[in-house]
């Protein structure tokens, strides 16, 4: 077959896959594609590609191309395998005519039809993608750079451990790099992703967006150090003196601050995601040790979690590896250093 | 080193039991080689025997590792340490604790029991002298209060062995 015919075979290659065709050799034709699944340009409801190298020599299209996958992501060694025989087979089957776009498009097919997660959640074990029928398994996502995937609620889990994790060190440590401060690691290959990388997924896990999250943190932390805070402490412990003092007995309108609303909390801010048992014990002390202070005032404001209470924020490295301990027993870890 | 650890003392979270379970299965379908669990009805303590691979320094020895899972486990990383007598190796204190990145600040949730085992026997088969870390009597007595090798402040610098 002419020369010509195989050029002009090329350039229809490139014309369909524009940027994702690299021609390393015009005749004979050795082109490399990207390969993506059909999904309406959603790229995160890819979760595969590949890109396949086919190289042909000069007697094509008598001789079939060699076609090999030079990367490909999401496609364990069996997927990969797939794709090649498929591709392998399509080679064969079309002997003899010009089959580069047809070899390309067998590539698409294939990738839409193995396009899903495969195996197991890493962080859960359980599988990604339940395929027997009448069965409805979790929603899960793919990290955009490294194509790992994990259920959405592991990950946003994960995210939010990390980001709970880097405010405790933020108090420990001065001078951390700011622009680290959103970021996570994909638990698999550590390649780093950031928060808009998972924000897609939020609403399927059922937990808001991390920002409300975050201000919620800003907003507790403002309360309790705020000046009307504490002269709101301090007016009451003059009345709890006061009180003590009279035995219990106190006549309100004579202390202005026992007015209606002065002690009322400001609106509970949403309980966060996470918030576990431990929070609970937290806010079940918080309570014991603020009802002394405040009976029925800011021991229901609940603390989030454990970690965005400001007080228990210096506890929590202790807290969060010798939970039996009380807070007071604490001590911070030795500077002495082991190797 | 046998007391339980504070940290274990919590109940692990529902999360944690049900991934735990699942690698106990996975265990027991294919356990990683030269590792036997020892089967208790304890979720949260593994004791583990190892055996030191052939043709290593360690071969033909027994020894014991004790993990034991916090209550956020995969998120925090189990604590993990030799039961005595220890491996003399240039990573492992006499008390057991053991200097290996991925179980403190390279923890990983994507790790697993058998994924942390079969690092512990790659740093076991690469020793080249059986010896303890140059700091181990200072380490240990720094510890002597039952101390976790999680509050540990490590220093990970050696990646040859």
């Amino acid at each position: 077959m002419a020369e010509e015919e195989v050029a002009a075979e090329v350039e229809a290659v490139e014309a369909v896959y524009g940027e994702d065709c690299v021609v390393l050799n015009p005749f004979p034709p050795h082109l490399k594609v990207h390969i993506k699944p059909r999904t309406a340009d959603v790229s995160s409801q890819q979760f595969v590609e590949a890109t396949i190298g086919i190289q042909a020599n000069s007697k094509y299209p008598d001789e079939p191309p060699i076609v090999t996958i030079v990367d490909s992501k999401g496609l364990d060694e069996q997927r990969q395998n797939h794709l090649i025989t498929s591709i392998r087979d399509r080679a064969a089957e079309l002997s003899s005519c010009l089959m580069l776009v047809a070899l390309c498009e067998e590539a698409v097919e294939k990738l839409s039809s193995m396009n899903h997660p495969d195996g197991d959640c890493p962080l859960c074990l359980y599988p990604l993608l339940v395929e027997e029928e009448g069965s409805t398994s979790m929603p899960f996502m793919k990290l955009m750079s490294c194509f790992h995937c994990f259920h959405c609620e592991c990950i946003i889990r994960w995210y939010s451990w990390l980001q709970t994790r880097k405010e405790v060190d933020h108090d420990n440590t001065a001078g951390r790099h700011e622009d680290e401060d959103n970021k996570g690691q994909c638990p698999v290959c550590r390649k780093v992703f950031l928060p808009k990388d998972i924000e897609h997924v939020l609403h399927l896990a059922g937990t808001s967006d991390f920002s409300s999250v975050e201000n919620d943190v800003v907003d507790e932390e403002d309360i309790l150090l705020s000046n009307s805070e504490k002269e709101r402490r301090q007016k009451f412990e003059a009345i709890l003196k006061l009180q003590q003092e009279n035995s219990g007995l106190i006549e309100p309108k004579r202390h202005e601050v026992l007015l209606p609303g002065v002690y009322l909390p400001r609106p509970a801010p949403t309980p966060a995601a996470i918030s576990d048992k431990e929070a609970k014990d937290q806010q079940s002390e918080n309570a014991a040790e603020n009802s002394g202070t405040t009976p029925g005032g800011s021991s229901n404001r609940p603390s989030t979690s454990k970690h965005r209470n400001f007080p228990a924020k210096k506890h929590y490295r202790g807290r969060g590896r010798n939970p039996g301990k009380n807070a007071s027993k604490w001590t911070p870890k030795e500077s002495g250093a082991a190797s | 080193m046998t007391s339980p650890s504070p940290s274990a003392r919590k109940g692990l979270s529902k999360i944690a039991c049900n991934r735990l379970q699942k690698e106990l299965v996975e265990w027991q379908v294919n356990p990683p080689a030269g590792f036997k669990h020892k089967v208790t009805d304890n979720l949260q303590r593994w004791v583990i025997e190892v055996n030191g691979a052939p043709g290593t320094l360690y071969a033909n020895e027994t020894y014991q590792l004790q993990v034991d899972f916090p209550e956020h486990y995969p998120m925090e990383a189990p604590q993990v340490i030799f039961l005595p007598p220890a491996p003399l190796h240039p990573h492992i204190y006499s008390n057991g604790h053991i200097c290996l990145d991925i179980l403190y600040d390279s923890w990983s949730p994507a790790m697993t029991v058998s994924s942390i085992c079969i690092s512990i026997l790659s740093m076991l088969s690469s020793s080249t002298v059986k010896q303890r870390p140059a700091d181990n009597d200072r380490y240990v007595k720094n510890c002597r209060n039952g101390r976790s090798p999680k509050e540990t402040r490590w220093w990970f610098h050696d990646d040859k062995v």
